[in-house]
């Protein structure tokens, strides 16, 4: 487990700009928000999923997440076809908050072909690269707190 | 020279739902597709009441005193609970990028943004409101203003926000499917106590159009821009019309069933400082609304401070505690602790039932 600044991102995962993770295994690969995610959202009250067998691409809106009053986006990780939603999600959708590693999983995505899996690995954030886009991300915010002062 | 926004004002009339609502849509699409700067659109509808994206419309509302009074209803594409709208309350859709440089980052730091246009307007007619977190604008207790966003194309928001310049808390009572029904059974109508307009501030008769300018100057100042008054391009009228016959004018989005389990409990509790009644309103695990009521000594300040902390957050009983936690200070409610009226609280989630 890594704590970066704070926020838990565990190193063997890897993770989309809009704050997607990607736990690969094989072509099998499980999808869920990140810790830094879900504490600025806050109270996550709802989770507008996709169906099972619906087709994905990388980078697309693949469900809606709502928090306080503001509904954000889940974007896929990578391409495939959605194999599992976690069913325990309708009933509370606070297990992303809880455990956003964990039982906070959202969905299952199975990818078509190893290969292009692996070509799609190398677009998102993994490694040494997690570190700065945490920095980045604070820095973001840290940039709008000074100039509001 | 300063950067150029559009506007698309209307002062003519006060529109249907499906067109306010069908223009709003369009506004980050038209950025993020349309090559369009951030748009403002600041409007009024007819008599109207609309969820949000994920509310029960057959649980929120009396649907049939909708009808018979007239009035429209429909779902927006935020997020959030029910609004009433009609002719004496402004509407305002803004359709702007994330990463406008202007606009502060993440979901709480966005709210804040449009929270200092909006005080800063009711400033400018003699209003002194301040942001209650995580997302209301108040006056001394009583809510003036909501606000709700959504993330749409790319990078791409769609805020709203509706502000009472004037507003009927009878109607409002009829046709919403809340505990107030009971409340109002024993001659209690908690709104007037939790909700304020404009004019009730001022006691004067403000104008829609004074509202409206305000908010003009308002988003010049505090984002350093000027308006160009303008009307939707070809390209924008297009997909206007589309969200109008493919979203606002159909059934399978107005009666959605994409929505968490709406429920409803109440909770009553003797304490030190006297009974507790709690009304909780449960959207699945979460709370949407909840009323603190009783026989105890607090004020309505204190009260709606506490029950805005609630809102929109998870039921479970450590959030709870936290996040009354948060607000609490000594004596808030006379004789009750933050434990005492958790244990109220969960007592109305116990005894939740199905609307």
């Amino acid at each position: 487990m890594a704590e970066i600044k704070g926020y838990n991102m565990p190193d063997e995962l890897f993770y989309h700009e809009e704050h997607s993770w990607a736990k690969v295994e094989g072509t099998r690969v499980t999808v869920g928000m990140t810790d830094m995610f879900q504490k600025e959202a806050g109270d996550i009250v709802f989770i507008d999923l996709p169906e099972e067998e619906d087709e994905v691409s990388q980078g697309e809106t693949c469900g809606k997440i709502q928090s306080r009053k503001w509904i954000g986006k889940l974007v896929a990780p990578v391409s495939g076809e959605i194999t599992e939603i976690n069913e325990e999600m309708e009933e509370d959708t606070g297990l992303i908050n809880t455990d956003p590693y964990g039982d906070g999983w959202i969905l299952v995505i199975e990818a078509e072909d190893e290969d292009e899996l692996q070509s799609e690995l190398k677009n998102l954030i993994h490694g040494d690269a997690v570190r700065d886009f945490v920095d980045r991300e604070i820095a973001k915010a840290e940039e709008e707190k000074a100039k509001a002062e | 020279m300063s950067e150029e926004w559009r506007l698309f004002k209307n002062l003519r009339r006060s529109v249907s739902t499906a067109e306010g609502l069908a223009v709003d849509d369009t506004l980050p699409q038209s950025v993020a597709r349309n090559n369009s700067p951030p748009i403002l659109h600041l409007y009024t509808f007819v008599p109207s009441v609309i969820v949000g994206k994920y509310q029960d419309i057959e649980a929120a509302l009396r649907l049939e005193r909708c009808k018979a009074h007239g009035i429209e209803f429909n779902r927006r594409s935020t997020g959030g609970g029910t609004v009433i709208m009609g002719p004496e309350i402004v509407a305002l859709g803004l359709g702007i990028n994330v990463d406008h440089p202007r606009l502060k980052k993440g979901v709480g730091g966005v709210f804040q943004s449009l929270s200092l246009v909006l005080l800063r307007a009711l400033d400018k007619v003699g209003i002194e409101a301040y942001f209650q977190p995580k997302n209301d604008l108040e006056v001394n207790g009583r809510k003036i203003a909501g606000l709700s966003a959504a993330s749409e194309a790319d990078n791409c928001l769609l805020f709203h926000t509706s502000l009472l310049v004037d507003f009927d808390i009878a109607l409002m009572t009829d046709i919403m499917n809340t505990p107030v029904i009971k409340l109002e059974d024993k001659g209690y109508n908690c709104f007037s106590q939790r909700m304020t307009t404009v004019r009730d501030e001022l006691g004067r008769k403000v104008s829609v159009t004074e509202m409206i300018a305000a908010i003009q100057n308002s988003f010049e100042e505090e984002f350093s821009i000027r308006f160009k008054e303008d009307s939707p391009d070809e390209w924008e009228e297009k997909t206007i019309q589309g969200f109008i016959e493919e979203r606002y004018t159909k059934d399978e989005w107005i009666f959605s069933h994409r929505h968490p389990r709406a429920r409803m409990g109440v909770g009553q509790l003797k304490t030190k400082g006297g009974l507790l009644e709690i009304y909780l309103a449960l959207s699945g695990a979460s709370i949407e609304s909840v009323l603190v009521t009783g026989d105890f000594f607090s004020t309505s300040e204190d009260l709606h401070r506490i029950e805005n902390a609630l809102k929109w957050t998870s039921a479970r009983r450590e959030n709870i505690e936290n996040n009354i936690a948060s607000v609490w200070h000594e004596n808030m409610i006379y004789g009750v602790d933050v434990p005492t009226l958790t244990k109220a609280i969960l007592l109305a989630k116990e005894n939740q039932v199905r609307l």
